[in-house]
């Protein structure tokens, strides 16, 4: 860490030169392990305490106000947005939860679009992932397929789906139609839109699942499929003896990550063309509700409340992985 | 792939059939080779299909785009061409390139540092932290636009003096994709320096390495695979982003609009114009399938030393 060419003196030579670095290297030296942590800790906190700490308790303090559309910050009402909100008697571009209109309810589109394509993607994903494991002639080109659509962009993903299913253009609806599965209009009607971009969301997902498990899948010790071969299990007991108890909580991680990603659903829905009017999913809801009706104390509010239901969904979770990674 | 065993042809179709159970039967493994190549073809058609259709798409001349089948209605290469006359895409792909390396250099710093401290050191307040990093993750990006928006624009001010107006600039989208990716690069970057035996780092300060010497000489090397591995995946995540995409830039090229609006420019100008829109999704993903095709081993190897192995 000198700065003299010749760094090959001892200790104490070492000890007698001065200059800013080695000051600095001697002052770091110094620390205890917790200084020293909280020293390279400080590039990141500052980073995210600016555009993710302050922006979030910013929100928080909106969400505590009335909506204004000439100050920054209305009257101080504590948390009367979210009892409105919550209760419904707020009127939003969309309900938040509405048993009446269960397509047209935020929390109970995002909970289905959630749901259907996590366990899409995780059933998909683990037979991907089984394929990749093993060794056969091609496989690279197999696995660079298979990635791929989890790294088209989304603006991308929604614009295949969208040409597909567009009723002049694609071919998807027509078939779809006659067997009653879809609308006239897909992209103008909120069942046959939601379940395009479920579709579209499992093609692009499937394969970040598959990654995950995959990893799960690679960690297995081989030798216990010699032990249990030997032991004469056969093939599909071994996979639910071995395979399945092991690779577990890599699943569980893998269904953590896309549970969260999913709930934030928002540009698949814009980028399809299906639109937020269509697929009003919490995401979507609180863009709407800042954008259109400029009511952004609201739409504060229902971001915490879709973070809150978030963090709720996931916590069964996070105890495991706070036990896992630690 | 629908003949199982090569050695029958010339066989009579009934005869075939039958040989071709008994032997499934006395030899499964067999019918599982079979059946495995099946489900290959089987995933390979998901993934593919959808963008082979992609290249129907921007072959059919736009005169005869009714319903496109299987096969393109002609052969109309100019829309490739086309592409780059109606709207400067190219333009907008560099922007979302340098927009997606800026993001990856700022991670890779700081999700380091942070990866090294929560994944190779002891210190009080280590889990309270690390709950705080997975939190921002919960959150909408929605619940950042508000506050970033206004600074951005310049209406937020502190001591009297208001914040610069960077609308428009790669200000005011490297910051949101940082906090936006920062967490799961901290994750992966922890669990890769957490596998690093201890001896290392402890031989190498035993030789009289400093601790930021032994860092940058033994861990971060040692680290390599995980790094790379972050680099790619931020790389790939900034230029699949939508929301403070299509949010922070006005859609012009000149303003450092991303990929988002070159693409969405076909559909709001010219509604009709869907071979180009095929054609733009076609060339807009060529990037990141290079990238796949390349760093493949990163990704899936990276992911599969660090990201999940507790």
């Amino acid at each position: 860490m000198s700065t003299e060419p010749a760094s090959t003196g001892t200790d104490s030579e070492e000890r007698r030169r001065s200059g800013p670095i080695v000051f600095l290297t001697r002052w770091i030296e110094g620390l205890s392990e917790t200084q020293y942590a909280y020293l390279l800790l400080g590039p990141v906190f500052l980073i995210l305490g600016l555009v993710a700490i302050w922006p979030l308790a910013s929100t928080f303090e909106m969400s505590l106000h009335a909506n204004s559309l000439t100050e920054p910050l209305g009257e101080f009402v504590g948390f009367d947005q979210y009892v409105g909100v919550l209760t419904g008697e707020k009127e939003l571009v969309r309900p938040l939860f509405d048993l009446d209109y269960p397509l047209q309810s935020a929390i109970i589109v995002t909970f289905l679009f959630t749901v259907v394509s996590v366990a899409f993607e995780t059933v998909l994903g683990f037979g991907q992932a089984l394929i990749l494991d093993r060794s056969f002639r091609g496989r690279r080109w197999v696995r660079v397929a298979i990635i791929l659509p989890w790294a088209v962009p989304v603006v991308i993903q929604g614009m295949i789906f969208y040409l597909m299913f567009d009723p002049s253009v694609g071919f998807a609806s027509a078939p779809l139609q006659q067997l009653g599965i879809l609308a006239d209009q897909p992209l103008n009607d909120s069942a046959s839109s939601l379940l395009i971009v479920i579709v579209a969301d499992i093609w692009k997902t499937s394969a970040f699942m598959a990654l995950l498990i995959l990893a799960g899948l690679q960690s297995v010790n081989r030798d216990l499929y010699d032990v249990a071969e030997v032991a004469g299990a056969s093939r599909w007991q071994r996979f639910r003896r071995v395979t399945l108890p092991l690779i577990l909580p890599a699943v569980l991680v893998a269904v953590l990550f896309r549970t969260i990603g999913a709930m934030r659903v928002y540009g698949l829905v814009v980028a399809s063309d299906a639109g937020c009017s269509t697929v009003p999913t919490l995401s979507c809801l609180v863009v709407e509700t800042l954008l259109s009706t400029n009511q952004y104390a609201t739409a504060a509010a229902i971001a915490f409340i879709t973070a809150v239901i978030i963090g709720v969904f996931v916590s069964v979770y996070i105890v495991r992985y706070a036990q896992e990674v630690v | 792939m629908s003949e199982p065993t090569p050695d029958a042809d010339g066989e009579s179709e009934s005869g075939w059939i039958e040989r071709t159970v008994h032997r499934a039967i006395r030899r499964p493994e067999r019918l599982y080779r079979v059946l495995f190549y099946v489900a290959v073809l089987g995933f390979l058609f998901g993934t593919l299909f959808p963008l082979y259709w992609l290249l129907v798409i921007a072959l059919t001349p736009r005169e005869l785009l009714t319903t496109v089948g299987l096969t393109p209605n002609g052969f109309h290469w100019q829309s490739f061409i086309e592409v780059f006359e109606v709207v400067p895409f190219h333009m907008y792909v560099a922007n979302s390139i340098m927009l997606a390396l800026g993001t990856t250099a700022i991670v890779l710093v700081v999700a380091s540092l942070a990866g090294y401290v929560f994944g190779r050191l002891e210190f009080p307040g280590r889990r309270p932290l690390l709950l705080v990093v997975l939190a921002i993750s919960y959150f909408p990006p929605a619940a950042f636009f508000v506050p970033l928006y206004r600074l951005f624009a310049g209406n937020v001010s502190l001591l009297g003096l208001s914040s610069p107006n960077v609308l428009n600039t790669p200000a005011a989208l490297l910051p949101p994709f940082t906090a936006l990716f920062m967490p799961l690069a901290i994750f992966i970057l922890t669990t890769f320096y957490a596998q690093i035996p201890d001896g290392l780092e402890d031989a190498a300060r035993i030789e009289g390495t400093t601790r930021l010497g032994a860092l940058v000489r033994v861990i971060i090397p040692l680290s390599a695979p995980g790094v790379a591995t972050v680099a790619v995946l931020t790389f790939i995540y900034v230029y699949n982003e939508f929301f403070f995409s299509f949010l922070m830039t006005s859609g012009e090229f000149t303003d450092w609009s991303p990929l988002v609006y070159g693409i969405r420019n076909y559909q709001t100008q010219y509604t009709q114009l869907y071979n180009l829109m095929g054609a733009a999704s076609l060339i807009g993903v060529v990037p990141v399938a290079i990238l796949v095709a390349v760093a493949q081993e990163k990704i899936v190897s990276g992911l599969t030393a660090g990201a999940l192995k507790e």
